[in-house]
């Protein structure tokens, strides 16, 4: 009895010790973890813009932490046990099978723990999950390997954001900031997950079922995410940003993408462009108001030649600053710079800016034109198509001249 | 205690055959397998220690495989916009080296200990059924090399090791890799099954006299839990591999969309048997370093009960827990809430034996071989990989990190971290008894500490990458997205990458110690006790003869072997050497059992089993191939039905009898 009151006294004194050890323990471990992290890591899933994010923040950072005291404790406790009960020579210890208290209690206590962690969690997930304060619903819908967003014209108060008319667009997800967007998320082939880390987790978009996903941005700028449930070839260049804008440029942005078609002036280049997209490009690019010499309107069927039945649309390309599937930048590096760095007042005005001639990513878009499948790994090798009934999974060379790229890219400046 | 009768010369087992011929040959089949030396006798073999090692050779030709397979996929992401592997490429390595590792590197390295040992930790000679062992083994080997050459015909699987629906069905992955996925697994299934129903009754009905379920050792309940969750897991897949091949070859449309399929039954069927599937691949590895950690403390096993109790709890609320991998899939709020609560209740029996581990060397008398730094490593790195996976049971933090790198850290600190360093554990702890020699220490310290150090360089940096936003099975990763800063994605990728190379050179010289241990002649004969061992499979010879035990030992305690060694002051608690381990065994033997009877060797085995890749080419070439197949195993069953389970003439010759007049003992396997 002395004798464990003597050990108890021992291990009392060195516990103290420990503690304070431990306590510095926890504090350079977590500022050694924080100093060896990236800066502006742009999909950072510790750096929450909208409330949504922010929720999932506040639950994870008391886990996070929690968790590293439960490990430094065990760590602490086995290093310990390594340096003190080392083979010194001592006599074989007692053969104790166990003592049912103790053991009780280290039972308990990570069971206190975990009801600790258990009851937040309950309740963050029912308030993710809510939909009963959505001002705004977009659908977006995946497809390989890219993102298409449908705001729709009737409904959820579109009329309010002047949407008079549907606004179909690819890669860029442009929202109001503060406002409580509802995404109805879904897919047209495999299954897709759509994922901006700074303003919610992920949900899977999965084919022949909506799932929603809350969506609001706090402050104006652009924040980056990519397609996270594995989607064949190439899902690691299926990516997509979400722009939040203050209400002013939001309601810019939708007036400019409801502005009707302008047909580029005869004799240009762009002319030249425009009557190469009818006859090369059309067949799956939707642009809206395009019309055949003939003048009737066209109406693209990606459904014909594609296994997703969609192509993304174009008439707008150039105001966005992605394209195929937000894998490469439409901007030169120093126009993406001044745009991705913008201060929170300044990037609603760049961001509306679109994409200038001066500014064009001509590299990555000449390369794209000249032979896409090479550039991103595609289903589109016409020799293959035998299981999937003639039908391409992205955009086939289309074996354009140079003298042709030019004509496209110079009607391409035009959409926006 | 027979439970068929053995049938003897006399007695012919067919009606009409005439008397004095041998049933076999009154069948017209082959003649038996006798007993030899030579390469050939381990194809005809039922020896549960030979089956042992042959499942331990070929699933570390495996591991290495699946290692390279790695190390492609960190070569490619060693930089951005990798050039090592092209996407289609990539898919597959990802798809196989997970395949590989779990199904065929994991799993039967744990049935290789499993089946070597059990029988002889609850002093069986053999297990129940001796041929379906040999089966099962078969299986599991024709399976393997039936999915591993698909590479060699069109290119391995590419819908990743979970193979989500609908971008598995032939419109999205034309080749034919996933066909040689699903009915390789079907194949290795056969081999988990029959595995686990063997064991199982081993266990519940071979134990020795006196073996009471509670003096079992821990490593034999941990194998009893995993054999019960293969027995329930193993059928779901199978299920769902099988309405996959007919989805694949004969146009059925259980995960078509377009016929009104819901893509998520496959997630539910895959995850049934998936999160259970981790329990089945840890909990063997649990058993090993609760062994190994008494055995180099000194001391038994620190709550023994709670320890057996919380595998089966484990057993358990690891059925309750499998929509924890699919919080993103849009599942409801009230599932995700219910699923996240269960994962939460299972970190509790986990943590039970972490603290029992730590409770087990406190207060002992350590010594750090390296079986024990092994079973050292395994506590700390699972309590990394525990303690993330408790912020990942809290769902919305979850939607953030599910399918990022931080989850790739997460279940390689498990699996890696947990499962393999726990079997590298039992390869240094058992050499001795399996092979006669001890591995070489200075090259096991440096095969441990390479390990470590490459395992945390290649997995630390994935908790940070993953966090910071970088997904699983990218075939690149680009600048844009990799921040600013000395320590960006880019750095610890790199990082990562290198760690994966030192990880590969440790394992490497695991090889290298095995290599040396056998052809060196300075390497001594182990001792029969080299560690102080506690439990019954130390009471024989190294290795052990076919039969196990000249004397079946008849048990009074848990840890047997150490008790028979040491004795207890009942006031001082001070513990004595009073025998040594020759001097035990010299004990046991004095009366040695007669009449041993153990399984006879048989052909049928491995004849049944290669029929069943015959059958999966035909699914995937030729219908008439599948017929040839069936037709196959049809008559190899027939065969093998008619063979006698012992062959008459094969009585085992019993160890010279002791002056006591030795007491009868048989066993009687059942087939």
């Amino acid at each position: 009895m002395k004798k464990m009151m003597n050990q108890l006294g021992e291990s009392m004194k060195t516990a103290r010790r420990w503690q304070n050890a431990s306590k510095t323990a926890i504090a350079v471990s977590a500022l050694s973890f924080l100093a060896s992290c990236a800066k502006d890591a742009p999909q950072d899933t510790w750096q929450p813009a909208g409330p949504n994010a922010e929720r999932i923040d506040n639950l994870q950072r008391p886990v996070f932490y929690v968790a590293g005291i439960v490990g430094v404790i065990v760590f602490a406790a086995v290093a310990w046990v390594i340096f003190r009960y080392r083979d010194r020579g001592q006599a074989i210890p007692e053969q104790t099978h166990g003592k049912p208290a103790l053991e009780i209690v280290l039972t308990v206590i990570p069971v206190l723990i975990l009801l600790g962690v258990a009851i937040p969690t309950a309740s963050t997930i029912f308030k993710l999950a809510k939909t009963s304060d959505t001002e705004m619903t977009i659908n977006v819908t995946g497809q390989q390997w890219w993102w298409e967003y449908d705001y729709p014209a009737a409904g959820s108060n579109a009329e309010q954001y002047g949407i008079t008319a549907p606004i179909v667009t690819s890669g860029q997800l442009v929202i109001p900031e503060n406002t409580k967007v509802l995404l109805r998320v879904t897919s047209r082939d495999v299954i897709h997950s759509y994922w901006i880390p700074k303003l919610n987790g992920k949900k899977d978009s999965v084919p022949g079922r909506v799932h929603l996903l809350r969506m609001e941005g706090s402050k104006p700028g652009i924040y980056a995410g990519q397609c996270t449930e594995f989607c064949g070839l190439s899902h690691a260049y299926m990516r997509m940003e979400a722009v939040v804008l203050s209400r002013a440029d939001y309601d810019k942005w939708v007036a400019n993408q409801l502005e009707p078609y302008k047909a580029p002036e005869a004799g240009t280049e762009a002319a030249a462009g425009e009557a190469l997209f009818i006859q090369q490009c059309s067949r799956c690019h939707q642009v809206n108001g395009l019309a055949n010499p003939d003048g009737s309107l066209i109406i693209s069927a990606p459904d014909q030649y594609l296994v997703s039945g969609a192509a993304p649309n174009l008439t707008n390309l150039l105001t966005r600053n992605t394209f195929a599937g937000a894998s490469w930048d439409l901007l030169t590096p120093e126009c993406r710079k001044n745009v991705w760095n913008a201060s929170s007042a300044d990037f609603g005005e760049r961001y509306l800016e679109g994409v200038s001639a001066d500014c064009l990513n001509q590299k990555d878009l000449r390369e794209w034109l000249r032979n896409a499948p090479a550039k991103k790994p595609m289903y589109a090798d016409p020799t293959k198509l035998t299981t999937t009934g003639g039908k391409y999974r992205g955009m086939p060379a289309l074996g354009l001249t140079e003298d042709q790229i030019n004509t496209i890219i110079a009607y391409l400046l035009e959409r926006k | 205690m027979t439970i068929i009768e053995r049938p003897t010369t006399e007695v012919a087992v067919a009606g009409g055959a005439p008397s004095g011929v041998k049933p076999s040959e009154a069948l017209g089949v082959f003649k038996r397998p006798a007993a030899s030396t030579s390469w050939r006798d381990w194809i005809v073999t039922v020896d549960h220690k030979k089956l042992g090692i042959m499942y331990g050779v070929s699933a570390f030709f495996f591991f290495l495989i699946g290692g390279v397979e790695a190390l492609l996929i960190r070569l490619q992401l060693i930089a951005p916009n990798g050039k090592v592997l092209n996407a289609d490429q990539y898919n597959q390595m990802f798809t196989m080296h997970a395949t590989t590792m779990v199904f065929l590197f994991v799993m039967p390295m744990a049935a290789a200990f499993a089946n070597y040992f059990v029988p002889l930790q609850i002093g069986a000679r053999d297990v129940a059924f001796p041929r379906i062992n040999a089966f099962g083994f078969w299986c599991f080997l024709f399976g393997g090399l039936f999915l591993n050459s698909s590479w060699f015909l069109g290119g391995g699987a590419d819908g990743g090791w979970f193979m989500y629906a609908p971008n598995s069905s032939t419109l999205f992955s034309p080749s034919h890799g996933i066909d040689f996925w699903t009915v390789g697994l079907q194949i290795t299934g056969i081999a988990s099954l029959t595995g686990a129903i063997n064991l199982i009754v081993t266990i519940l009905n071979m134990r020795t006299k006196g073996m009471k379920m509670m003096r079992m050792p821990i490593f034999t309940w941990m194998v009893l839990v995993t054999q019960f969750l293969l027995l329930f897991a193993i059928p779901v897949i199978t299920v769902a591999l099988f309405l996959l091949t007919f989805q694949r070859s004969f146009g059925a449309t259980f995960f078509d969309v377009a016929s009104g399929a819901d893509p998520l039954l496959w997630q539910h069927l895959f995850w049934i048997f998936g999160h259970p599937e981790v329990y089945i691949m840890i909990l063997p590895s649990f058993g090993i370093v609760s062994e190994v950690i008494p055995v180099f403390s000194k001391k038994p096993l620190f709550g023994y009960p709670i320890v057996a109790m919380s595998g089966a709890a484990i057993g358990f609320v690891g059925w309750g827990v499998w929509a924890h991998h699919m919080f993103a899939s849009g599942l409801g709020p009230v599932s995700v809430a219910v699923f996240s609560m269960s994962t939460m209740a299972i970190a509790v029996p986990t943590g039970v034996k972490i603290v029992n581990w730590v409770m087990t060397m406190w207060g002992g008398k350590l010594t750090f071989t390296i079986p024990m730094m092994f079973a050292i490593a395994l506590i700390v790195q699972f309590t990394i990989g525990g303690l993330s996976g408790v912020t990942h049971a809290v769902a919305p933090a979850d939607t953030q990190q599910t399918d990022t790198y931080y989850i790739v850290a997460h279940f390689h600190y498990v699996l890696f971290g947990g499962a393999v360093f726990g079997l590298f554990s039992g390869f240094y702890y058992w050499w001795p008894k399996m092979f006669r020699r001890q591995l070489n220490n200075a090259i096991g310290k440096w095969n441990f500490w390479l390990m470590v150090i490459g395992m945390n360089l290649t997995f630390g940096p994935m908790h940070i990458l993953g966090l910071q936003g970088q997904p699983r099975r990218m075939q690149v990763w680009t600048e844009a997205r990799a921040g600013e800063g000395f320590f960006n994605l880019g750095f610890w990728n790199r990082i990562a990458s290198i760690g994966s190379f030192t990880l590969g050179t440790g394992v490497l010289l695991f090889l290298v110690n095995v290599v040396y241990t056998h052809k060196s002649k300075k390497v001594a004969i182990a001792p029969l006790d080299p560690w102080d061992a506690r439990s019954l499979e130390w009471m024989t010879q190294s290795p052990p003869q076919e039969h196990n035990f000249d004397v079946l030992p008849t048990v009074s305690h848990l840890d047997e072997f150490f008790h028979r060694k040491y004795e207890t002051d009942s006031s001082t608690h001070g513990v004595t050497q009073v025998r040594s381990a020759e001097e035990v065994m010299a004990e046991l033997n004095a009366h040695p059992d007669e009449h041993i009877h153990m399984p006879s060797r048989s052909y049928w085995p491995i004849l049944l089993a290669s029929s069943l890749p015959v059958i999966g080419y035909g699914v995937i070439y030729n219908r008439t191939l599948m017929a040839v197949g069936a037709g196959l195993i049809l008559l190899t069953m027939f065969g093998w039905a008619m063979e006698p389970s012992t062959s008459p003439d094969d009585d085992f010759d019993p160890p010279a009898p002791g002056e006591g007049g030795g007491h009868t003992k048989e066993l009687s396997p059942l087939g």
